[in-house]
Formats: C-alpha cells, structure tokens, sequence
C-alpha cells in the first residue's frame, strides 16, 4: 500500500466514524442544524484533507485552482445524505488537462466514502456566464464557500464574478427561479397537502426554503435593491418561518437515517415512526400524540414555507403571461381600491395612514376593521394576494382588531362578500393564516391542520373547507376536462340560489364538529355554528336554513349509497331536506364535498348519480305534495312535537293538522306550526290573521283564514301592488278549510327598507284587501311600475298539466319570466276558470318563475278541454303582465 | 382458477363486499360502469326540462378465486345482490390460466 494510498484510507475512516458519530448524535436529540452543518464540517475536512495530498503530490496545483463548495454543501447545510456540488475552479493559468487526474482521484476518493459527488470544473469566465437552459448553475453559485486552493481565484469569484452575474442577470434569474418553482409546485397538484409528502420537492418543503433565500439574496443585489440583508436561509431568521425550517432540518435528517438514502418522502411508516420518537415536538406532544397529531405540525410548518414562497414569487418582477391574467396593463400600474388601500402589481399594498374624517386624528388602517374587511372582500372578489408588509402590519394589529371589531348584521354583510367573491378561498386562506379569520369565528380553530389520517382524506380540515369553497365558485365558470358536464350542470343551479351567502357559510362551519372529539361531527359543527349565526344576527329563516344544511351535510351521500332510482330512498330523502332551497345547497354543497376530500374522488360517475337524485327529489317535492296528507289520528312525531308545545289541546291540534299536506308539516318548525295554530284559534275576533317578518333580503308574510274564493289572487294582487316580488310561496289547506299562505318577496321599491313607518300601513292595506273592505283592483290601479328592466335571460312560457302526479288533483306547472304581478296574474285566471288550488308551491330560479298548482274544479281533476282553455288563458296572462 | 365479474347495482355494493370477505375473498377490483340490459333506460322530468337516461349506474366487480370457491363466491354475490327485480345485475365467470404476483414473483393460486 502507498503512502498516499494509506492516507486516504485513513482519512476515508476518520469522515466515517465522523458520520457515525453524527448520526449517534442525532439520535439523542442534536437538532437538525446541528447535524446538517456537523456533517457538511466532516466533508470540509475530508475534501481539503485530499486537496492538500495532491498538492503536495504536484506543487503546481498551489495556485490557479480553487476548491469552492457550492448549493446546499456551499451554505454548510448537508443532510445524512444528501449529494455535495462541489466546484473546481480555473483561471486560465492551468489547463484542464493538468488538473484532470488530481481531480479525479479527489472524487474516487469521496466516492469510495459513500459520499454522492457531483463535481463541476469551470473557468472563472465561465461562470460569469448566465445559460437559460442551465440555470440551476447559476443558482447553485449563490450559495458558495471556499474550501482549499488558490484564495485570491476564489475572492475573484466570490467578489466579482457572482456579484455582476447576479446584478447583470437579476430579472432573469427571479423569473427563471419562479418558473421553475411553479413547474415543481404544478408536478405535486400545486398543494403542500399530500397523504405522503416529499418534503424537499412538495410545496412548502425545503427547496421553497431555498427559493426564498434566493430570492432575498437576489432582491439585494438588483438594481431595485430592497435594502434588505441576504440571507442564506438561516433558521433564526425569524419566528415561524424559522421554526419551520429547522423542523424541516430536523424530519429530513431523520428520513435520510431512516431510509439510509437521500430519501425525501415522508411515507406513512415514517409518520408513525416520527411521530413516535416526537421528532420536532420538542417535548410539546401529548403522552398519546399519534401520526395524525404529528402530521398537523408538519402541515402548519409547511404551510408556512409555502406561504412564504408565493408571496416572494408573487413580488418577482411578473412575466407577460402573469401581468395579463392578474388584468394589469404595466407592472407598476396602481390601483386605489378603497379607502385605506391600493393594488401595486396585482398585491394589496395598505395606506401608511387613513384619514379619521370629522377632525379625528389619522389612523392606522391596518387597526380599522371595515378596512381590514374590506382589505379581504377585495381580495376575494379580485384574487389580488395581500403584499407582505400589509401581512405584517395585520399580524402586529390583531389585538386591536380584536378589541374594535363588532359583530351582528355589518359583519355578516362583510363576511357574506367576502365568501361570496370568486376567490374566497384564497381570502380565507390568508384570513386564516393571519388570525383574523379565528377572531371572526375562533369555533374555526380547533380544525386548523387538523389531519383525519386515512388513505382517503387528502387534506387538513381547514384546507379541505377552503377546496370545498374553491369548488363551488369554480362552478361559477366553464371548466374542462371530464367534470365539465357535471359543472355546467351544477353551476345552473349554483346560479339560481336566492341566498347563495348561505351556503358558503354553512360550507365554512360544516366541519368545526371535527374539532372536538365526538361521534357525530356533523351535529356537533352545527351546535358550534349556532353562536355563530347568533353573533351575526341572521334572521330565523338564514338561521334555519344554514343549520340545517350543517347537520344534514352527510345525507346526501348517504342516500346515494341506496338506491337512488327506489322511490322511498327519493321519499326518506325528500323528507330530510324539506324544500327545494334546502335540496339545490344540499345538492352543490354535497358536490363539492365530495371533491374536496380527494382530487380523484368525484368522478363523473358519482356526479351523474348524484344528480339523478337530485332531480328525482326535486321532482319528489314538488309532484308528491297532494298526496301525502296529514290524517286525523296521525300518531308521527311530528305532530308529537307540535302536541307537545300546546299541553291540553292534543285534539285540537290533531283536528287542525288533518288534511294539511305532508309538507305543511316537515317544511315548518313547531314552534311555527304552534303560533299558526294559535291564529286559527284567535278567527272569532278576526277570521284574516297575518304575521309579517321584515327583513332587509327577503321578507315573510303569512297569511291564516278560513278559505274562500279569489284568496290567494288576492293576496298576490296586494303584494304585487306595494311592488312586492314574491320569491317562494307555497299554500295549503286543511280538511275543514282552514288555510295556511306563506309569501317570501322582495321589495322592489325599498318601500320598506327605506320607510319603517310604512311595515303598518302596508300589512293594514294587505288586512283590507283580504277582509274585502279595500278592493284589490284599487289598490292595483295605483300600482307604481319601476322602469322596466331588459331580462339577462329570456325564458319562454310553459305550461304542463299532470293528471298522474296526484289522485284528486290535477298538477299544473307554470314556467315563465319572473315579473312582479306575474303570481297575482296566474292566480287571478286561474280564479276566473273556475279552479281551486288545493297546493300551491311557487319558486324562482334566477328570472324563472316554476310556479305549481294543485287544481280541481267542482272538487274533481280538470278534463282535457278545461286543461286547453285553461292552458290558453294563462299564457294570455302570461303576456298581458309581462306587457304591462 | 376462474374470474368472476359481477355487474351489480351500486346500492348493493357494500353488502357484497361484506359477503365475500365473510368467505374469505378480500382482493377485488371494483369499478365505477354504466350499462342496461333488460331494465332498460327512462325519462326524467325535471322542472319542465327532459332529460333521457339511457345509462344507469353500475358498479363492477373482478376477482379471481381458487376453483373449489367458485360456487360460495357465487352464492356470496347473488345473495347480497339480490332483489328479485329487474336490474339487479350479471354474473360472469371465466377461467384463468395464471396468476402472477410482481412483486416476488410467486405464481399461481399462491399470488391471489
């Protein structure tokens, strides 16, 4: 053996005890930055060790080449295992040839020590040189050390050559540096939350880390220079971000030990093994922490570094491409948004100070509430992100937020923009992030990264409620791909919601239950969305139908794992979601569900099946009513319920209920069906009994008397004449004539919105009209009309008839362009032929009006001659109130 | 060994899976399918629009058994799967000649 020979064996060992002696260590807790810099240290050692030997074997090495570490090696951070970029570099004054066989047996060397070497030799010019294609090159530079050789070839690169490179090619290498990260964030589905994460390459790993020091590095060089210090990604840099990385540092080094191979996945044994050594718990987990447990502090650390990446590449200089789908014009364009606020390049930037208007001193916008809110709604509604010192500036004032912020109706007003913007998800993501959304709703928190650990979930909690928001939205526009039918379709109804704010809430509560340890999450995120919707004063029925839709999450997919073509699986359905409203949330809200636990999970198949029992239900609700009634000796819950609240009238209330639809019964509460059978009671001091809730939205009337001819037109006819549009409006009787009317309508004048002295003069008019004291066709003769609006829609006239879908009735459906008076219109001929309306259920989608009666006349179905005639005068009537 | 595929209504599939790993046939392949056979399509109403469905949801079933538990998995199937209506679906069986398993190469009724 030679002398060199022998030396190197020697030195080859000392690095391996070396490594064994790291890894020893590790394993009683040294952190991950010690380890990664312990081991790139025994690297130094080994390498300069070498270098030494072969200078000394030819002394010309002594000058004209340096040894330089470079990349992750270069800032002193080297994982168990990780490969060493290591850089030969030349001047000109040796010549590749001479240096050829010292270089290669420098790398034998390490080879033979189990150590991945990826050396590169260049020329100084060369590597002032800036390749496109080979950019990485470049990158790797940014991070450099001197190792052994020539010092002063080194301070020329270190001083000179990297300097102008990075000042020359400054734009190009943060655009180029973006590309690259949007292209690895794109080949993991541009989401940190995978089942089993590879924590370098997945966004929020540590080549994101990376990223932002290149990128920090890169701002203080350039020309617009930021003033800010290079850093070389430092844990201590600060806070979170810091401990972020070093808890990056420290699971990387524990895979690598694990797998014994630059390994980066994070597969599901490593989890539980991680999870039971409490690798970067630091003492913190419970005796019982499992993977699961462990795994949420991974995605909060990830999420982290990931949030951190975008914003840097979202303040890189911005790429055609990019600068037109943001809609800027030029990167410097400026936008002012609203008070407090601006958009600069496609980020919200706020104001230094906002002006406190009536002499009050200037203050802090990030301290104001309303435009803190409003900071958020526009974000939603323009999917601008928010600029990092305007995240700053609202980390640091949430305490005084906290203190100013006031609930009730504004902030549901500025909650329901801000849910209802095209990019709500991103919104909320950032309200999330910053805290603000857990100071708007702190029942959110107990799901933050909370990890449901299956082969199925995909996401965290919090993360799956934004994809389920990010998927109803995405409805609101043509998509691609196999789902596009299924979209197109579903976002027709999406459109046609009356109160689409609802859903979206209940979208954002549905799975806080998760949070607390029970067996039915789905009751439990509705019990915790209660003191949400009482904070936010929503009226009963907003209430009602975002509670409902909370604890009926599940339902829908339950019933699809029935058959769904069997009519009593559409009928037990049907039961649960009461109305048509109820059934379109549930069935958008069950789509998106579905799509947010698993980008593979929804499938056109599941779509399809889950629209056909949206149809056949739908269909249910509105063909079934006639028949199914309430009968006299009715023993159902229901009328349990009811009895229940009126002790002593069990028979009373059984007389009542008998006759009424099914429906009357499932689509009212107890307490509602109580306090109408409390007005039937009170006939005998006055027979016409009307309850009017007012609402800023929609408003209720309900209307309790005996039944008699020309009711209901009537009624319309009144509210048509205060330019009432009626939404929703269903009427039922019962067995002795005792009729129950129900109108939600909107006011097309703002009469009652604007003039709360007229809420009494209208129910009085309403009173009149229906006593008979005040002539409908006088209150209708001094109708305002509006300006007539130009329909976005325009919906062709419809009329079916369906003598199958009850056995005492025939079913008329009336589809046509939703038009105030246009109810009062159908009511009023349908009154002059003759007909009763036993049922009557009336909707509205966007600008069609599905409006469905229940006729008979002499108590039987109508014959086919009376359909025709009938059929004829209603689109006469159709066209008369549309004209006038 | 035989290969049996079933075409079953989705509504049953839960049961027949509970069946067959009651017999002890655990691996299976299950696929989302579409078809009609003598139950054929229909048309829906739905607020005055149609909508034709010539398709109706199915799901598939694969799974290759040793021959001495053809006859149970059969059974296992028709049993769970039935209704006694139109629709309730298909059972084929076909014969295999070889089983592989990749990843150590065992062949045979050893790799089901």
């Amino acid at each position: 053996m030679s002398t060199n020979e022998s030396t190197g064996s020697r030195m080859r060992e000392r690095y391996q005890q070396k490594m064994l002696e790291i890894r020893g260590a590790f394993e009683s807790g040294a952190s991950g930055a010690a380890t990664i810099a312990a081991r790139s240290k025994a690297i130094d050692e080994l390498a300069i060790g070498l270098w030494a030997e072969e200078v000394q074997r030819d002394r010309r090495l002594a000058t004209g080449i340096s040894l330089v570490a470079i990349g992750g090696y270069g800032r002193g951070q080297l994982f168990p295992y990780s490969d060493v970029d290591l850089l030969y570099l030349l001047d000109g004054r040796l010549a590749e040839k001479d240096v050829k066989d010292a270089i290669r047996r420098v790398n034998q060397e390490m080879w033979d020590s189990g150590i991945r070497i990826s050396p590169a030799t260049r020329k100084l010019a060369e590597c002032e040189r800036f390749d496109e294609e080979n950019a990485e090159f470049a990158v790797s530079l940014m991070d450099h050390r001197q190792l052994a050789g020539d010092a002063l070839l080194y301070r020329k690169l270190a001083t000179v050559t990297i300097p102008k490179l990075l000042q020359r090619e400054q734009k190009g290498l943060m655009a180029r540096l973006t590309e690259l990260t949007r292209a690895r964030h794109a080949k993991y589905g541009d989401t940190l939350f995978h089942l089993e994460p590879n924590i370098k390459d997945c966004p929020g790993g540590l080549r994101d880390v990376h990223v932002c020091s290149w990128m920090t590095l890169l701002r203080g060089v350039g020309p617009e220079a930021t003033g800010r210090v290079a850093s070389n990604g430092n844990a201590d840099e600060d806070g979170e971000f810091g401990k972020a990385v070093e808890f990056l540092w420290l699971v990387r080094c524990f895979l690598h030990y694990r797998h014994e191979r630059d390994d980066n996945s994070l597969d599901w044994q490593a989890q539980d093994a991680a999870a039971a050594a409490g690798i970067g718990m630091d003492g913190a987990a419970p005796p019982n922490a499992d993977a699961a447990y462990w795994m949420r502090f991974y995605f909060r650390h990830a999420r982290r570094v990931e949030r951190r990446v975008s914003q840097m590449m979202g303040e890189a200089p911005l790429d055609k491409p990019r600068l037109k789908l943001l809609g800027l014009r030029r990167e410097r364009r400026t936008e002012p948004l609203q008070q407090g606020f601006r958009v600069e390049r496609g980020r919200i930037v706020l104001d230094a100070l906002v002006d406190g208007g009536s002499g009050a001193p200037a203050h802090d916008p990030a301290q104001d509430p309303d435009i803190v809110l409003d900071v958020f709604e526009a974000m939603a509604r323009t999917g601008c992100a928010l600029g990092e010192e305007a995240e700053q500036r609202l980390l640091l004032a949430l305490p005084v937020l906290s203190a100013q912020l006031e609930e009730g109706p504004a902030l549901w007003q500025h909650l329901q923009r801000i849910l209802t913007g095209r990019h709500a998800g991103d919104a909320l993501r950032t309200m999330h992030v910053l805290g603000v959304l857990e100071l708007l709703i702190p029942e959110f928190h107990g799901i933050d990264a909370l990890v449901i650990r299956d082969a199925y979930h995909r996401y965290t909690v919090d993360e799956h409620t934004f994809v389920l928001i990010d998927t109803l939205h995405g409805l609101e526009s043509a998509q691609e791909g196999p789902m596009a039918e299924w979209a197109a379709q579903f976002g027709r109804v999406l459109r046609e919601l009356p109160h689409p704010g609802l859903l979206y809430l209940a979208a954002l509560m549905h799975d806080t239950g998760k949070g607390r340890s029970t067996d039915d999450h789905a009751k439990e995120s509705m019990t915790m969305a209660q003191g949400v919707l009482e904070r936010l004063e929503l009226d009963s029925y907003e209430s009602g139908m975002v509670s409902s839709l909370i604890a009926n999450h599940l339902e829908m997919s339950l019933a699809m794992r029935r058959d769904i073509f069997d009519r009593q699986t559409v009928r037990a359905f049907a039961g649960k979601v009461q109305t048509p409203e109820a059934l379109r949330m549930l069935a958008l809200f069950t789509y998106a569900d579905i799509n947010a636990v698993h980008p593979d999970a929804l499938t056109p198949w599941k779509a399809e099946n889950l629209w056909r029992l949206y149809m056949a239900t739908s269909n249910y609700l509105d063909r079934n009513v006639d028949e199914d009634r309430v009968g006299a000796q009715e023993e159902s819950e229901l009328v349990h319920r009811v009895s229940a609240l009126l002790p002593g009238q069990r028979s009373a209330v059984a007389e009542y209920l008998d006759g009424f639809p099914e429906r009357y019964v499932l689509t009212r509460t107890p307490e509602q069906i109580r306090a109408n059978f409390q007005r039937f009671q009170r006939f005998a001091e006055d027979s016409v009994q009307l309850d009017f809730r007012y609402a800023p939205g929609v408003s209720e009337l309900t209307l309790v008397t005996p039944d008699r001819a020309l009711l209901f037109a009537n009624m319309t006819g009144a509210l048509a004449a205060w330019g009432m549009n009626i939404v929703t409006a269903d009427a039922f009787s019962n067995r002795h004539g005792v009729v129950v009317d129900s109108f939600r309508f909107t006011d097309s004048f703002r009469t009652l919105e604007m003039n709360a002295s007229e809420h009494e003069a209208f129910v009085k008019s309403v009173h009149e009209v229906m006593t008979g004291t005040l002539p409908v066709e006088k209150l209708l003769s001094g109708r305002r009309r509006g300006r007539r609006k130009v329909p976005k829609v325009v919906v062709e006239s419809r009329i079916e008839f369906d003598d199958a879908a009850s056995s005492h009735s025939t079913l008329l459906e009336v589809v046509a362009q939703d038009t105030t008076g246009l109810l009062h219109a159908l009511s009023l001929t349908l009154a002059r032929q003759g007909c009763n309306i036993e049922v009557a259920l009336v909707d509205t989608e966007g600008e069609t009006a599905i409006d469905v009666f229940y006729l008979t006349r002499n108590g039987a179905k109508l014959s086919q001659d009376e359909e025709r005639e009938l059929r004829e005068a209603l689109l006469r009537a159709i066209e008369e109130n549309t004209r006038s | 060994m035989q290969k049996i595929e079933a075409v079953i209504q989705p509504s049953k599939l839960d049961a027949v899976k509970d069946a067959l790993v009651e017999i002890g046939v655990e691996g299976m392949t299950i696929t989302e399918a579409r078809g009609h056979g003598r139950q054929k399509g229909h048309t829906e109403f739905y607020r005055g629009r149609e909508y034709s469905v010539d398709l109706l949801p199915k799901v598939k079933l694969e799974l290759v058994v040793k021959d001495e538990m053809l006859d149970r998995a059969i059974t296992a199937i028709t049993t769970a799967a039935r209704t006694g209506t139109i629709g309730d679906g298909k059972i084929f069986v076909s014969k295999i000649d070889e089983a592989i398993r990749i990843r150590n190469d065992e062949r045979g009724e050893v790799a089901l």
